[in-house]
């Protein structure tokens, strides 16, 4: 049983091999961490589960069902949602409004029918899930803040509760720790660990490999945009493939399995 | 509430200008109010989605014409004005097809091409629009201009109530600046990009032509001049002084710079006059970048 399937995905840029035969699945409620090197194509690999790059080669199937051909906003509208590396927010507008416009996956659904965007933001509905999912990532006080006067670390949290309005069935996170204060780290944690119990697939790419070590049960990891590696955090360190490709790293992750245990 | 008073207090006023000033101010204003129409369709466009046109005149001359040649072959002028506004629409939906895919320069410059070329249709199809002769005598029949000056404010000021809800209170609104602000993001929400700017197109094109049909059944004479790209930049004008997303400022702004050089002509008929136009408009993007819509905007704060 699993939300995602990859297989043998790969994608080229000229003449370039981005990825080649990428193979992966998650089940509900995994958190999976995704790791490689600078270039090694993990922000690719995103795009193409998103949609925002077509594959040339492989299988995509989210919830059984070939997705290859879905642009982008269908594929959100199934239940795929995503936070970006470089926060991507309207500025001008309220924490509340960017929040709301996460919904539109549902608003555009078949079910509620193209008629629901005429509805005002403050309406029952629109401000039951916008109010929950800012509850959730903590941002309950700053719902009428707009975003340009928010600290940039709080931003990340707007990404999040905008993904998570539309109760997603699979979370990409990009690199959500980048920038964050240390209790900010701590919230966000704490934030993926309950999206995960929620029963959402969240996908985790991070170089923060203090946090994949506590967050997720498996790590893939891939270099030049071949997979090398899928398993424990922990057996990620011993794996010799791994350490070549990305010296020094499985210390830093050995070090973040063992906080967590301690 | 206080601003509510102050509200129905300046719909009032305006309601009772035509008992005050005389036939000369009432035919500007209710220019200014058509024109406020094609300025609204440069609001939704430009300032909610973030699509530059410079082509807004071509729409606004689709609908003129439409209406013009329609009753002059004898179809009542209601539904010539109707076949008008749904002819925009199609054109709207048409230009959309390639121009939502285009950004930024290439945007503007494609808009202000379908404009020359709606224009140039307009100057040269001279068996249809009597070409530079112009359309004389449009039979729309003459009503007083209080009641035109009536409808207008009415028609007005319901286009603009629904354009301030869809702005600041509906899902809808925030579809539409979520395309303006980031495509990218905005189609990770489940936003079609594609769709949301071609209805953008589409229904924009649908207010330019109604602006033009009112013109063309109020002014009963049509050329083309009236919609060449000046006019487009005009309208551009009159957006972007009232601040580029906002209807009211919008409003505000038609009303304002089309009066203000009929007044400056108590300055003597030469050049001047336009010398302080100009000035002006300058000096309200200085001091105002957001233009009468900030300003509004700032004082409601």
């Amino acid at each position: 049983m699993s939300v995602l399937e990859l297989s043998g995905v790969s994608k080229r840029f000229g003449g370039l091999q981005a990825l080649s035969g990428i193979s992966l699945s998650i089940a509900p409620s995994e958190v999976l961490g995704l790791i490689g090197p600078n270039g090694a194509g993990k922000s690719t690999l995103v795009s193409c589960i998103t949609g925002v790059l077509r594959i040339d080669g492989g299988v995509i199937r989210f919830e059984h069902r070939d997705i290859q051909r879905l642009s982008p906003h269908q594929r959100a509208r199934r239940g795929i949602a995503r936070t970006f590396q470089k926060v991507r927010l309207a500025d001008q507008l309220t924490v509340y409004e960017n929040v709301a416009a996460g919904l539109a996956s549902r608003w555009f659904s078949r079910a509620s029918g193209w008629s629901s965007v005429f509805r005002p933001l403050s309406a029952k509905s629109v401000g039951q899930a916008v109010n929950r999912a800012l509850e959730q990532v903590g941002l309950g006080d700053v719902s009428g803040t707009v975003v340009k006067s928010l600290p940039f670390g709080r931003r990340h949290f707007v990404e999040i509760a905008r993904a998570m309005v539309s109760e997603p069935r699979l979370l990409l996170l990009d690199e959500p720790a980048t920038g964050l204060t240390e209790t900010e780290r701590e919230r966000l944690a704490m934030l993926v660990k309950e999206i995960g119990a929620s029963g959402c697939a969240v996908i985790l790419v991070e170089h923060d490999l203090e946090l994949v070590g506590y967050l997720c049960q498996r790590v893939t990891v891939i270099n030049q945009g071949r997979h090398i590696f899928t398993g424990t955090p922990a057996a990620a360190q011993s794996d010799r493939e791994v350490i070549r490709a990305y010296l020094g790293m499985n210390q830093l992750i050995s070090e973040g399995a063992d906080d967590a245990r301690g | 509430m206080s601003s509510r008073i102050l509200l129905i207090a300046a719909f009032a006023v305006l309601a009772a200008l035509p008992l005050i000033f005389g036939t000369f101010w009432i035919n500007m204003v209710i220019n200014a109010l058509i024109f406020s129409l094609a300025v609204f369709s440069i609001n939704l466009l430009t300032g909610f989605t973030g699509l530059l046109s410079f082509g807004q005149a071509g729409f606004v001359g689709i609908g003129a014409y439409t209406l013009g040649v329609l009753t002059k072959q004898g179809t009542p002028p209601l539904f010539a004005g109707l076949y008008g506004v749904l002819l925009a629409m199609l054109c709207g939906f048409l230009l959309g097809l390639p121009a939502a895919r285009l950004k930024g320069h290439y945007l503007a410059i494609g808009t202000l091409g379908f404009g020359i070329l709606i224009y140039q249709l307009l100057t040269n199809s001279v068996d249809i629009t009597r070409g530079p002769m112009g359309l004389i005598g449009i039979p729309t029949g003459v009503i007083d201009k209080q009641t035109w000056y009536l409808v207008m404010l009415a028609v007005c000021l319901t286009l603009l109530a629904a354009l301030a809800y869809i702005d600041r209170y509906s899902a809808l609104g925030v579809i539409l600046k979520m395309v303006r602000h980031d495509e990218i993001a905005a189609q990770a929400s489940g936003i079609n990009v594609f769709a949301v700017k071609l209805i953008a197109f589409t229904v924009s094109a649908g207010f330019a032509g109604l602006s033009g049909a009112l013109f063309a059944a109020y002014a009963r004479f049509l050329t083309p001049d009236l919609f060449n790209e000046q006019e487009s930049f005009r309208y551009m004008m009159m957006a972007v002084v009232g601040g580029i997303g906002s209807p009211l400022g919008g409003f505000v702004a038609s009303l304002v710079l089309t009066i203000i050089p009929e007044g400056l002509r108590a300055l003597g008929e030469d050049n001047y006059r336009l010398l302080v136009y100009g000035t002006m408009v300058l000096f309200v993007l200085w001091f105002l970048p957001a233009g009468i819509g900030g300003l509004i905007e700032r004082q409601r704060r």
